[in-house]
């Protein structure tokens, strides 16, 4: 079963092209800590340095004469680590809440769809600046709050599954078997109600890397790591003078996004069966 | 002919008379059994107060056209929905009263051949995986004793020993189904419930299938409800046949009786249904009842007798008063108002 997947998303275009953007980006964040191991914080060089001025920075330094290929390197892990984090726990916490309601149905549903719509009426980015600032700015405290705010697309995706599934005649030989409602959920629901989760959460890793990036323009970032997003607020001023400073972070960033996009959509196509015989 | 359709009474009498004389109770009996189900357009009466019984080692058939409640009653067996009124007895407790041991216990008891073989079977777990989960929820011996059992089902239900690595999208319809057979009979069930188990398959699997029941009867002994709404093949399984209509048991019968003498006009007009060059010796000189228009809704049923809307012999009686199931024959009971007399 696996194995056709994988082959379905070897033979799709948009599939592989995410999938090298991905690997090029989780090169960059792991041999480029041991090509620039210095802080990016640091005053490295001569401020305001255009890309190729200077081989020791190859990208350039910004206003504080900050080396911009440092900074990268540091923004591509924190990228990363926010996106699969918060898409985790974001995965995790509408699993719950979908698998839950949509298998026991009646007043248990209608409680946690309930919690679900009231995440849903408040802005994401909103509740996510609000419990950025609330709690301290800080990598862990972003991840939370992203993966607490972009849960309730896959609650209902996995919600909707579960009910259909409920119904289906292997699922009632489970029951019959007497098999315990864990099991029932763990063994014979989830495992079928996964793929369209699967493709979700790689759309939730871009949206949670954009989220990340955004918080961190407007200061609401880690103050001790630099991330792309914090690059893009501190060269803002001189966007007109050294549009490289925003320009190299926020290119990555655009690459980043659609690597992830255009997985999410090779997955799609992979494990959605109607679209094999095309 | 006569003397054999004899022979098979008697036997059959005397093994439920063995069991009352020795005070064993039925394996499966349903009291007064009814289900109603809520919904927005008001309450569907899916099963009135339905009454019956089956032996150990019985095979009875369950007919009636699609809607008449039989998938429903298969269900409520199975547990999966609670009844609305009435009683489940098996094997002399009632199903709604045990605990969580004694459920465990009856299910693997009691196991369920499911209608549709495309749907029946879990698309992400491997046929061998399939076949082990009873046995796991069960706790039936270790690792290697599980693997041992799953090999003899496969190779019991005709197929090869490889089939345990596939995965179920890998099989046709007919093999599917001897998986989902294979799968009821792991446990060595005592009763397996039939629900439309062949109605889904082309007519040349259709008889594997059943010989394969047949054969696994024959073998262990074990007791079927085999629900269908072809009376040709539920003739072929069963030992007593009862005939649904909407919600309602209207005969039961040893199966050769409903055969030759069926006496509610519902069940007469089933034998018409069935095409068959021999059709004048199965209904004798009764005349050949064609029914006109469709299951009357079970939010709304007909008052009196649930058939008089489409019974060619609807009197004002039947408007009026229900007829209750009355015994015409040795282990033979009617609800007709004119059936018996």
């Amino acid at each position: 079963m696996y194995r056709i997947i994988l082959e379905h998303i070897l033979q799709n275009r948009a599939a592989i092209a995410g999938l090298l953007l991905l690997v090029a980006v989780i090169l960059i964040a792991v041999l480029g800590s041991f090509y620039l191991p210095g802080d990016p914080w640091e005053m490295a060089n001569a401020p305001m340095l255009w890309p190729g001025d200077d081989p020791d920075s190859p990208l350039g330094t910004d206003i504080m004469g900050r080396d911009i290929a440092t900074g990268m390197v540091s923004g591509a892990k924190v990228s990363l680590l926010v996106g699969f984090a918060s898409a985790f726990i974001s995965a995790l916490v509408g699993i719950t809440f979908g698998a839950l309601g949509g298998f026991y149905r009646g007043w248990v549903d209608a409680f946690l769809m309930r919690i679900t719509e009231l995440f849903q009426t408040v802005p994401q980015f909103v509740l996510a600046v609000v419990l950025v600032a609330v709690f301290k700015p800080s990598v862990v405290t972003a991840v939370f709050a992203i993966g607490i705010v972009s849960w309730p697309p896959t609650a209902r995706l996995v919600r909707s599954a579960f009910l259909v599934l409920r119904e289906r005649e292997f699922v009632l030989a489970a029951r019959t078997l007497g098999m315990s409602d864990p099991r029932l959920i763990l063994t014979q629901l989830l495992p079928n109600a996964l793929p369209p989760v699967i493709v979700i959460s790689a759309l939730n890793i871009a949206t949670a890397i954009l989220t990340e990036a955004s918080l961190s323009f407007l200061g609401l970032g880690d103050p001790n790591v630099m991330s792309w997003g914090t690059i893009i607020g501190n060269g803002r001023e001189q966007v007109v003078d050294a549009w490289y400073i925003c320009g190299i972070p926020g290119i990555a960033i655009l690459v980043v996004v659609l690597a992830f996009n255009l997985l999410g959509e090779g997955l799609n196509d992979a494990l959605n069966p109607q679209l094999h015989k095309r | 002919m006569n003397a054999i359709i004899e022979n098979h009474l008697t036997t059959n009498v005397g093994a439920i008379h063995q069991n009352a004389t020795q005070n064993v109770p039925p394996l499966l009996e349903l009291k007064r059994l009814s289900k109603i189900f809520t919904t927005d357009a008001g309450q569907v009466h899916a099963l009135s107060s339905v009454d019956l019984v089956l032996q150990r080692g019985e095979t009875l058939g369950l007919v009636g056209e699609s809607g008449c409640g039989k998938s429903t009653l298969a269900r409520l067996i199975m547990a999966l929905y609670p009844p609305s009124a009435g009683e489940i007895l098996f094997d002399g407790k009632n199903i709604a009263q045990s605990d969580k041991a004694e459920r465990l216990a009856r299910h693997a008891r009691l196991q369920m051949v499911f209608q549709d073989p495309f749907s029946s079977l879990n698309p992400r777990q491997s046929i061998g995986r399939t076949l082990e989960e009873p046995l796991i929820v069960h706790r039936r011996g270790d690792k290697v004793a599980r693997k041992a059992r799953v090999s003899w089902l496969l190779e019991r239900v005709g197929l090869h020993l490889e089939s345990a690595w596939r995965y179920p999208h890998e099989f046709s319809g007919g093999q599917r189904q001897r998986i989902g057979i294979a799968r009821a009979l792991a446990l060595r069930p005592d009763l397996i419930v039939c629900d439309e188990a062949v109605s889904a398959l082309d007519v040349s699997i259709r008889a594997q299938i059943l010989n394969l029941l047949l054969d696994l009867r024959a073998a262990y002994g074990v007791a079927y409800l085999f629900i269908s709404h072809d009376l040709a093949v539920v003739r072929h399984m069963s030992d007593r046949i009862a005939v649904m209509y909407l919600g309602k048991v209207v005969e039961q019968a040893p199966s050769e009786n409903i055969w030759r003498a069926p006496l509610h006009p519902y069940t007469q007009a089933l034998m018409s249904a069935i095409p068959s060059p021999h059709r004048k010796s199965i209904l004798g000189n009764k005349k050949r009842i064609i029914l006109q228009g469709d299951l009357p809704s079970p939010l709304n049923p007909p008052s009196g007798c649930r058939f008089q809307t489409r019974c060619p012999y609807a009197e004002a009686r039947c408007r009026a008063e229900e007829p209750l199931l009355q015994a015409a024959d040795k282990g033979h009971t009617v609800a007709c108002h004119f059936a018996i007399g």
